[in-house]
């Protein structure tokens, strides 16, 4: 092990982040614009309350999922908040910039907005597996290459696969599990003991993290109704349904998997939102509650499924080491989803016109596909090449998994009421 | 304790149902009054709009405000619960009041903008109550929301109906008002042993886990706040936008100068609880002019920068030289952002972003908001501390133990 702290931040960190403010400030200054058309108070009322549903999810909810840890709420948290500032930023840029393809202006409205900070979610999700093995500015430079990955997918996928916008969207639970895994199998070393230690979680983080869940699962309707243009009561229900049944379904597997039919914290914080990811893509197209219901229900098998199996196989076998589960919260019911999507997408066309049913179904698996690739070898590559030259740096500090003073935290309150309470107990 | 807060509470709370009965009345029998037999439809689509607005305030207020203040080790029930009890308070007498004022002395009607405006008043208590946490007991806190609201409001009519300045975040007469308010009561109130830090007065890993709940809440909210009161439509819009960009540049700017400031680049919890925020608040006069995303991402930012080098220089300096111990350090939330956001307003004015105000009228708002605060402040503390008095002993600062059933003192 190489010197005891890791390396310093001071030089790094303040630095990019003043230059990236300093070039966002620019790059809005020659390239954005009001939306100038006339405004309808209904109509922005209700853009918004989707805007600030999202925000929430992003804010709240992804911030303290992850602050089970119980020494990496602090950085969790507030990495969470930093990545999403610096991610809806650059995404509203990119988003505007790839629909148009010509310098023009890029007109910023509400819906805009709502667009960007739903993409910011692909590198909240990706975070998770890295989750205390990378610094802020590694976390960075992975934001910024994620979310120009994903906005260029979703520009590709527009052009040539599906023109929904729901349903590129929805890609994202794919795109960024993979991309979080690759970046997280890039970093991959052997945990000992002392990282184990700190790798755990304690009672009162896992409250935290519960909150985390409660909030993602009360907005995900929300989440998967916001780029529907009309269908969204529709959508609503079977994503409210899907996330009761995996709730149920999660909490009793995970009963029935413990010798005393305990319940496993860990299960419930991750599993309970698999419905909601794997009804996403399709919740547009189900008629009837039931199948909604029994999507839900296998993403709750599969999702504590994974949670019981994969987690120490990966580990063993892949060295890949997923810190919050990324792989069977999002990747795995993400992928059953959009294998629903698109045998729901045939059937009914079968019913409609029987022509282009091939055609349909090739495109989707296309789609479907390029996510997959998308994912996994821009993942590779942002730690292989390009970050290399800053990652080398701060290489070391991975040796110290979540450990909150390493990573770049100062907490000497922290550690002398730690002191304190151990002399007094 | 046992008798005087009972007292204090029951009595301005008779006195606030009295009040209402003879002065308050529902919108709808004004609607009644005027237009019998119509129902007009539009008039029920605003109130639903306003109505989901006023709700986001709402959280701010009794979520957000109440866990930011949670940081402190031993005094999370007091936060959270006297923050509850103050705003409970604060949002009837800043509805009353306010209406008193602007019916001149009439009856008046109650609909959801009188709601909103009180829900706006009492958070200039809920920023007063930062700079002086802990260092205050309940009946205090009860007296002082009277006499504060009763200053903001006075200041707001000359800010608003007087000068005819703009100012629709209200960063000036709330946040301002509020940080120099509390700044003030806090100097009042000063006790020699918080030179040194108080041995109470320090935060646990979990308390500043609570704290970040807060302020994720204010952060997510805070684009509702500053266009609640804006004119529909355009303007709402653009409030809404110029807060988002500036809270998001703010973000960027908080964490670089917090690890700039920390040895060997760490971030600090307490910059990053707060400095985070300072964004909406430097946006929030400027925030429905034109000043297009940039502008404001150039205000959010310096909001963030002013708001950090506050809190690594400012505060030390006010504790020990001018003898003002600031608990949450509002001056650097609230207090600097408000100054910058009255600069701004001046510049953005001065660019011509908005012809409804003009410079001097924005210079003077700011002044007699820092003005109107600190004289009240100074007043308010006087009151407090010989006229209501009870303030806990130096011993029992920060300690919830003091005021509330706490099963065991644990130490973390």
């Amino acid at each position: 092990m190489g010197s005891k702290y890791p390396p310093s931040m001071r030089g790094c960190l303040p630095l990019w982040t003043l230059l990236l403010v300093v070039a966002f400030i620019v790059i809005f200054f020659f390239f954005t614009s009001y939306d100038t058309s006339s405004q309808d108070p209904k109509e922005l009322t209700d853009t918004y309350r989707v805007l600030q549903d999202v925000t929430i999810m992003m804010a709240l909810g992804f911030g303290f999922i992850n602050s089970s840890l119980r020494r990496y709420g602090w950085s969790s948290m507030a990495f969470n908040l930093f990545l999403l500032a610096l991610t809806v930023q650059w995404a509203v840029l990119l988003n505007g910039f790839l629909e148009q393809l010509s310098p023009q202006k890029v007109v910023i409205k509400l819906s805009s907005i709502k667009l960007a900070t739903m993409s910011a979610m692909s590198v909240l999700i990706s975070a998770g597996a890295v989750l205390g093995k990378a610094n802020l500015v590694q976390l960075v430079l992975m934001a910024l290459v994620e979310v120009t990955a994903f906005g260029v997918m979703r520009m590709i996928q527009a052009k040539y696969f599906v023109k929904d916008d729901h349903v590129n969207m929805m890609h994202i639970h794919v795109f960024a599990a993979y991309f979080g895994l690759m970046v997280a199998w890039s970093f991959r070393r052997p945990l000992h003991g002392r990282m184990m230690e700190k790798y755990q979680t304690e009672k009162r983080s896992s409250l935290f993290g519960m909150l985390g869940t409660l909030f993602l699962w009360i907005f995900w309707p929300s989440f998967n109704s916001a780029l529907l243009p009309n269908e969204r009561k529709n959508a609503m229900f079977n994503t409210y349904y899907a996330l009761a049944v995996s709730t149920v379904t999660a909490i009793s597997v995970s009963s029935l998997a413990h010798p005393q039919g305990k319940i496993n914290m860990h299960h419930i914080h991750n599993a309970v939102l698999a419905g909601g990811v794997a009804v996403g893509t399709s919740c547009y197209l189900i008629r009837s509650p039931w199948l909604a219901m029994v999507l839900g229900l296998v993403a709750g098998l599969i999702s504590t499924g994974g949670a019981l199996s994969l987690t120490m196989r990966f580990n063993n076998m892949l060295d890949l080491h997923d810190t919050s589960g990324v792989y069977y919260t999002f990747g795995l019911p993400g992928l059953l989803g959009e294998i629903a999507h698109i045998v729901l997408i045939t059937l009914q066309d079968d019913w409609t016109k029987s022509t282009r049913v091939e055609y349909q179904l090739l495109l989707d698996i296309g789609a479907l596909s390029l996510a997959l690739a998308m994912g996994l070898i821009i993942g590779l590559l942002t730690v292989s090449s390009s970050g290399c030259w800053i990652l080398s740096k701060s290489i070391r500090e991975r040796e110290v998994l979540s450990e909150v003073e390493t990573a770049s935290f100062h907490c000497c309150l922290f550690l002398m009421t730690h002191t304190l309470y151990s002399e007094v107990s | 304790m046992r008798l005087k807060f009972p007292m204090v509470a029951f009595a301005l709370e008779v006195a606030m149902i009295v009040l209402f009965g003879i002065f308050v009345k529902y919108d709808i029998e004004q609607m009644d009054l005027h237009q019998p037999n119509t129902t007009n439809s539009t008039e029920v689509d605003r109130y639903l709009e306003l109505h989901s607005l006023f709700q986001d305030v709402h959280v701010m207020i009794f979520v957000g405000f109440g866990f930011l203040m949670t940081f402190l080790r031993n005094y999370g029930f007091s936060s959270v619960g006297i923050n509850l009890l103050v705003a409970s308070l604060g949002l009837q007498w800043g509805t009353f009041i306010q209406g008193i004022v602007h019916s001149h002395g009439q009856k008046f009607y109650i609909g959801i903008k009188n709601m909103i405006n009180g829900d706006l008043s009492t958070v200039t208590v809920l920023i007063s109550f930062g700079a002086v946490l802990g260092k205050i007991s309940p009946s205090q806190m009860l007296v002082m929301t009277i006499l504060e609201i009763a200053a903001f409001v006075g200041n707001e009519y000359l800010v608003g109906e007087i000068f005819k300045a703009s100012d629709v975040g209200a960063s000036m007469t709330i946040h301002a008002f509020g940080a120099y308010f509390g700044l003030a009561v806090a100097g009042i109130l000063y006790h020699p042993s918080l030179r040194k830090e108080h041995e109470m007065e320090k935060s646990a890993y979990h308390s500043d886990l609570f704290a970040m709940i807060g302020t994720l809440f204010l952060w997510i909210f805070w684009p509702s706040f500053n266009s609640v009161i804006a004119e529909t439509g355009e303007m709402q819009y653009l409030a809404i936008v110029n807060t988002y960009f500036s809270l998001v540049a703010c973000v960027l700017t908080a964490y670089a100068c917090s690890s700039l400031l920390e040895k060997r680049g760490k971030l600090d919890m307490v910059h990053i609880q707060n400095a985070t925020l300072a964004g909406g608040v430097a946006v929030g006069t400027c925030a429905d002019m034109p000043i297009r995303p940039f502008g404001s991402m150039v205000i959010g930012g310096i909001g963030g920068i002013v708001s950090v080098f506050g809190f690594k220089f400012l505060t030390p300096f006010f504790t020990t030289k001018l003898r003002i111990h600031d608990t949450c350090g509002v001056h650097n939330l609230h207090g600097l952002p408000g100054v910058v956001a009255g600069v701004a307003s001046i510049v953005a004015i001065a660019l011509g972003a908005s012809k409804t105000s003009t410079m001097a009228m924005q210079a003077a708002a700011l002044g007699s908001s820092i003005g109107t605060a600190v004289v009240g402040g100074l007043i308010t503390g006087l009151i407090l501390k010989f006229i209501v008095r009870g303030q806990p002993s130096e011993k029992n600062f920060f300690d919830d133990s003091v005021y509330w059933k706490v099963l065991k003192v644990t130490k973390d």
